[in-house]
């Protein structure tokens, strides 16, 4: 405490300091962010970054998507000096791969089937209308159960000193792979039913029943009732399956917003190719031409936006966690008074700024199209700072960093 | 395909306990080998334990697909008879472009970034897609340099730097999804590099210490045509390819890091093709071969060669070109013909080598004199 003070009292005597900035940065990391964040009053400076950045300010943001051959889609972002390569592979997942799809599903639809047949007069407009209903509580259930996802991010690829090659991931990638992975679900961004192949049976049943109907009585609107039994006939065969894997090239701070911009970026540019069951092999078979493959129809773009919050006292990250000192906060309250700040809110922290700072926060939000914004997930960690009054500043700049990414998306 | 059936009959999310209990009664009607290995490893000390369980413990890190399995999507025959082999444009002596740049990885100490120009057909292939399936790759790669560093204490003491290298494909580098666990391909790979570098590094400059050489393979160069059907005589004639790039890459790399070599190393590889002409077949040499774009390769070379000293440090052929040569009675099929021409490719991708450690130098350069 005492020696930071000492150098960032020194600061203004700089022309005496014989270390150049880089080696004064590596030597006191601490002293140096806050020498930059708070300069004195009369060296006229404002208040900036060691980094050259405003504290609300992210890095500068490139994408590239569809640039590797071998997959269904791909990006590449760019975050400053935070590089993230994403791929998406689509495999096919057989129902009959699948060990609870008999128990669940030919369980279920035999019963609704019978249901049917012996109470033919039912309203068939109710009962689709239950159908989708279903459809749309399947939705997640089929991604998750299914695993139709599957999102790993690898660190071991020489990106930062830290993490040796080859070894099993660290914990910091399997995080990462978790906290992609929980996004996935919980954001709903990939629909379920751009994942399912259906296979419609040939109609010879339903003549046959249509048949028997009228048999039975002569009135009903044979219309529906044929609609009916073809929906009847129709069945998921198998799902496709996306391997969404992201290499991070190069790390320099906030991993989880590049990966995750990546990832968005190549769901956006995903193609899946026309996919039917073929009966005869008893296989899936897909058609290879670009005309008929279509795009994943994703719901809204959650754009990532992370934090860290930088303490004047150097001291706070060694302090176990407790309650927050009332003492303390009532110094920190009259420092503000006096207009002098003890606490900065930097937005996308590079490494430098990770190692220094202790309180991260995450926010995921999306903007529908009349401009509301919507938070999809909030992770606050490691500290006290942040408050209800700053979650609601760091929502806005969320808001206007989802702006940016949004047409940094829509270039390329 | 047998054991994928036999896996589907059990429960995929059924928790350890009840998992061993299914298990034994799998074991009971002694249906299921795949369960029975599975049960032996776990039931092992942790210090015996075999690849195969290592497999299965590294994946529990990762997030792991379903259960069941997955299946590569197959394509319908209707469409793809339609497609066609790519053909090459270039000369037999023309080598592919070659984009390298160093230091885009900045917490590294020496990096490097290298693809090849796409073939005439990829890019066409690019501007207006037809086809799901591209009708060639080219090779995509980053390199990174930590080090030297001092070795871990628990290593012997070493005069010399000690060099690891490490090569690993992305899981989506290749056509078929690769695994997130080195294959034998990726360590064949990084032995090959390894003796390229070994060298080239003045080593005794560095007593005690380590340099570690990361190449990460983004996309890879196929070993045939997709629409060939496997041979038995066909090899992993991609892998070649991929050699020379990452020789090219750590070798720019190296020198981006500032460490001492004698020269500066670069890869490239000659191939003798077999393809079918209106006069029949015939065998031609070829520089910086794309393996999509040949019927048959008959036997490929790969050198790392050191122009300033006429040096070779790592020679790798593959394939057998003696039926080729007997045929023609040809010199320019033989053995040392194939190694000149992979020289030749060398001398080529040198140029290019030189050009980004040039660049990495003033950039250096820039950056001392402007901190000083």
């Amino acid at each position: 405490m005492a020696s930071t003070t000492a150098a960032a009292a020194s600061q203004p005597a700089a022309p005496s300091l014989a270390l150049p900035p880089s080696q004064f940065a590596r030597l006191q990391p601490h002293a140096y962010l806050l020498a930059h964040l708070s300069p004195p009053a009369s060296s006229q400076q404002p208040s900036i970054r060691a980094n050259g950045r405003a504290p609300s300010q992210f890095r500068v943001t490139s994408a590239n998507t569809g640039s590797l051959t071998h997959t269904n889609g791909s990006a590449v972002v760019r975050v400053g000096d935070t590089t993230a390569v994403c791929g998406v592979k689509a495999e096919i997942l057989h129902t009959e791969d699948i060990a609870s799809w008999s128990v669940s599903h030919s369980s279920s639809s035999p019963s609704n089937k019978r249901r049917k047949l012996t109470n033919p007069t039912e309203k068939p407009g109710e009962d689709r209308e239950d159908g989708s209903k279903d459809d749309e509580d399947d939705d997640n259930s089929y991604i998750e159960d299914f695993s139709l996802l599957v999102p790993n991010l690898s660190l071991s690829t020489g990106c930062a000193p830290g993490f040796i090659p080859g070894a099993p991931p660290s914990a910091l990638a399997q995080s990462l792979s978790h906290q992609i992975l929980s996004l996935l679900h919980s954001s709903r961004l990939v629909r379920a039913e751009d994942l399912e192949i259906w296979y419609q049976r040939p109609n010879f049943g339903a003549e046959e029943l249509e048949r028997h109907n009228e048999g039975e009585q002569m009135d009903v609107d044979a219309g529906p009732e044929a609609e009916e039994a073809n929906l009847e006939a129709r069945e998921i065969k198998a799902f496709w399956v996306l391997y969404i894997d992201i290499m991070i090239i190069s790390l320099a701070g906030n991993p989880f917003d590049a990966a995750w911009t990546a990832v968005l970026a190549a769901l956006r540019d995903t193609k899946l190719p026309r996919a039917w069951w073929d009966v005869d092999n008893e296989t899936v078979v897909c058609s290879d031409l670009v005309s008929e493959a279509r795009k994943l129809s994703l719901r809204g773009l959650p754009v990532a936006s992370s934090f860290g919050v930088f303490e004047a006292d150097a001291a706070a990250g060694w302090r176990a966690v407790v309650i927050p000192d009332a003492e303390e906060e009532r110094k920190l309250a009259e420092s503000e008074r006096k207009g002098i700040q003890r606490r900065w809110i930097l937005a996308d922290p590079d490494g430098y700024e990770e190692g220094l700072t202790q309180e991260r926060v995450s926010l995921v939000v999306d903007k529908t199209s009349n401009g509301k914004v919507k938070l999809l997930k909030m992770e606050k960690n490691g500290g006290f700072a942040v408050d209800r009054k700053e979650l609601k500043d760091l929502v806005d700049i969320s808001a206007r960093r989802w702006d940016d990414i949004n047409q940094i998306l829509q270039r390329c | 395909m047998l054991k994928r059936a036999e896996l589907s009959k059990s429960p995929p999310k059924a928790n350890s306990a009840n998992f061993l209990k299914i298990v034994d009664s799998a074991l009971a009607a002694t249906t299921a080998p795949s369960f029975k290995s599975l049960l032996f490893d776990r039931s092992r000390s942790l210090k015996e334990l075999p690849a195969v369980e290592t497999c299965v413990m590294t994946d529990r890190r990762r997030i792991n697909g379903p259960p069941g399995g997955t299946r590569p999507p197959v394509f319908s025959s209707a469409t793809v008879t339609t497609a066609e082999r790519p053909q090459r444009q270039r000369q037999p002596n023309e080598l592919r472009k070659i984009f390298l740049k160093t230091g885009l990885i900045p917490s590294a100490s020496g990096s490097s970034y290298l693809e090849f120009e796409p073939s005439a057909s990829l890019s066409a292939a690019r501007a207006s897609p037809k086809f799901i399936t591209p009708p060639s790759s080219s090779l995509k790669l980053a390199c990174t340099v930590h080090g030297p560093k001092p070795l871990p204490r628990s290593a012997t003491f070493s005069p010399n730097l000690v060099l690891t290298t490490h090569v690993k494909y992305a899981p989506f580098a290749a056509r078929k999804r690769k695994g997130h666990i080195r294959d034998a391909s990726e360590r064949d790979l990084g032995v090959h590099l390894e003796t390229a570098l070994r060298g080239v590094i003045v080593a005794e400059r560095w007593p005690k210490s380590g340099l570690d050489i990361t190449i990460t393979i983004l996309e890879a160069e196929d070993d045939r045509w997709w629409g060939d059907a496997p041979d038995s005589h066909d090899a992993a004639w991609g892998m070649m390819n991929v050699l020379a790039g990452c020789i090219t890459a750590a070798s720019a790399a190296i020198s981006d890091a500032r460490i001492d070599c004698l020269d500066l190393v670069a890869g490239g590889v000659a191939a003798v093709v077999a393809d079918e002409t209106p006069d029949g077949t015939a065998a031609r040499l070829m520089l910086d071969t794309d393996p999509a774009e040949h019927q048959s390769i008959l036997s490929a070379c790969v050198v790392a060669y050191m122009p300033a000293r006429d040096e070779i440090t790592e020679l790798w052929l593959k394939g057998d070109n003696s039926k080729a040569a007997v045929g023609t009675t040809d010199q320019n099929l033989s053995h040392e013909a194939l190694i000149d021409g992979a020289v030749d490719a060398a001398r080529g991708a040198h140029s290019v080598l030189a050009e980004a450690v040039r660049e990495s130098a003033m950039r250096f350069a820039g950056l001392s004199s402007g901190t000083a």
